[in-house]
């Protein structure tokens, strides 16, 4: 069986993508009170959200989208070479689709970090979404620098 | 788009204000670049580079319409509570430049589609 060798930009793609799914369940934002028991009900405490949430989807999660969607290309290319995917879309190559959706996730994201939310604080969910959109767009930029056929 | 992102996106709030911006300026932001561009070159006649980034401007036109039809239908499906006109703008607004960028495509003849 041949051994799969993925380039490093694909690898920090991959990763980054699934840093994103799983970090998109995370608090994207959270907000506690204090809390107090009166009579044996329990009142406060913390409430978070995630970028699944009402209010936040389907807005925040695309940058989650863009992630699995940048991850799954790499996968399809790298362990299922008999699917065959055309060498463009709408004009576009596959490196330039990967520098847009990570420019795309990390523009939505620094957006989500800039952005006023109140009382609420930002979660934890939020920040790991940052970092790994930022990643990437590192990833896509390496893929771009790996032309013109990146070794997968 | 950008005249509309003043107005109510959400109850008595502009993508300007607090706590939408700037993630609910960003489409008409998107829109701007691509209106700029094209008033620029069309009407006061400067000289651009040909390509950003590896990217002609057609491309540009259509990553930049695409990202903002995809956060358009973002807008749509996200729950904002009662949409307002400044919202329906720029959703309407964010479907139009992926229109546009894709005959402004046809329109240069570039080949990428149809």
């Amino acid at each position: 069986m041949d051994k799969i060798k993925l380039s490093t930009a694909n690898i920090v793609i991959l990763v980054a993508g699934v840093v994103m799914l799983i970090a998109s369940f995370l608090a994207f934002l959270k907000f506690s009170t204090p809390s107090f028991t009166i009579g044996g009900q329990h009142f406060g405490g913390s409430v978070s959200r995630n970028a699944w949430s009402s209010g936040n989807f389907l807005i925040a999660t695309i940058p989650a989208l863009i992630g699995v969607v940048m991850a799954a290309h790499v996968a399809v290319v790298a362990f299922a070479p008999q699917v065959k995917l055309p060498e463009k879309v709408l004009g576009l190559t596959w490196n330039q689709i990967h520098l847009v959706l990570g420019f795309q996730a990390t523009i939505m994201m620094l957006a989500f970090l800039i952005r006023s939310t109140g009382g609420v604080d930002k979660g934890i969910g939020l920040f790991l979404m940052l970092i790994a959109a930022i990643a990437l767009l590192v990833g896509a930029v390496l893929r771009m620098q790996e032309q013109p056929d990146p070794v997968i | 788009m950008l005249i509309f992102s003043f107005l109510n996106f959400a109850p008595k709030t502009s993508a300007w204000a607090s706590g939408l911006f700037p993630i609910a300026t960003l489409l008409p932001l998107y829109g701007l670049v691509m209106a700029l561009q094209i008033a620029l070159t069309k009407f006061a006649s400067v000289k651009l580079p040909d390509s950003v980034l590896g990217f002609t401007w057609e491309q540009v036109h259509l990553a930049l319409g695409a990202m903002a039809a995809l956060m358009a239908i973002g807008w749509l499906l996200t729950d904002t509570g009662s949409k307002q006109i400044g919202q329906w703008f720029e959703i309407l607004g964010g479907i139009a430049l992926v229109v546009g960028a894709v005959l402004l495509q046809r329109e240069r003849d570039t080949g990428a589609i149809g």
